[in-house]
């Protein structure tokens, strides 16, 4: 019998990928970066490794939502004490901390357990065109045209 | 008939479920009590997954598959329906196989499916 091939961790190849969230809509944008994260673009995807490749989202703070989400939107936290919750909505999140928004869209999207929290670290979020991982040749990756904000 | 005294037996029942439950965590690898409820629901899980393995194998060769018809521009829905129109009886297995160890093999089935 043929037996399923299971990659053993250092044969998986892992390459970087910029993508550009100037003018995409936030979900279909973490769609995909969080497809990207898991490896399950990749023939080799194993649901118990980490098969994905890293991805660098520049221009977090152009990330758009359709709708009146950019006002309705709520980002929420609770500091654990009583009446400690603190609600923000999207556009003064995006204002004071970009990053953030990108960041929670995509963890919500990937497994919710120890594996999920790895995959997330391959993930990086910047504000603005630059990014520092310029040492790792990341290739520019084109999100599915539905994914930006007509 | 000869006499059998009970220490035997139930030493023997004991002994049993706890060879079953070695390299349990804890108590559920030492004590009967709590053993013998671990083995039991060990034993229903094996068979449960024995079952639930071919599901999820499906699963996975369908997952590879996707994302190889995906890198040769069709979907896994248009690869499988070309396919079953050209008539190549490929199973999904076999397709996964190709797909990681052979991806210009796949090329060609893909472009069979593309028709």
């Amino acid at each position: 019998m043929n037996r399923t091939v299971v990659p053993s961790i250092d044969s998986l190849e892992r390459v970087w990928y910029v993508v550009d969230a100037e003018n995409q809509c936030l979900g279909r944008l973490a769609t995909e970066v969080a497809s990207i994260l898991r490896g399950k673009t990749k023939p080799s995807f194993t649901p118990h490794l980490d098969a994905g490749d890293f991805v660098i989202v520049i221009n977090a703070e152009k990330v758009r939502v359709s709708g009146n989400k950019s006002t309705e939107k709520v980002y929420r936290r609770h500091s654990g004490r009583p009446g400690g919750m603190k609600t923000e909505s999207f556009q003064a999140l995006q204002a004071r901390l970009p990053e953030r928004i990108i960041e929670h869209a995509i963890k919500g999207m990937l497994p919710h357990n120890a594996l999920g929290r790895q995959l997330y670290r391959k993930l990086k979020v910047y504000r603005g065109p630059s990014h520092p991982h310029a040492a790792q040749q990341p290739q520019v990756h084109q999100l599915n045209p539905s994914a930006s904000v007509r | 008939m000869a006499r059998v005294k009970r220490g035997n037996v139930a030493r023997k029942r004991r002994n049993k479920i706890l060879r079953l439950a070695r390299g349990f965590r804890g108590s559920n690898g030492t004590l009967f009590r709590t053993a013998n409820q671990r083995v039991m629901k060990a034993l229903c899980n094996a068979y449960r997954d024995r079952r639930r393995r071919k599901r999820d194998f499906r699963r996975l060769w369908i997952a590879r598959v996707n994302a190889a018809a995906r890198i040769n521009g069709l979907s896994y829905s248009r690869l499988m329906g070309g396919l079953r129109k050209a008539d190549v009886r490929l199973n999904r297995k076999m397709l996964a196989q190709l797909a990681i160890l052979h991806p210009a093999a796949f090329e060609t089935v893909a472009g069979a499916a593309r028709g």
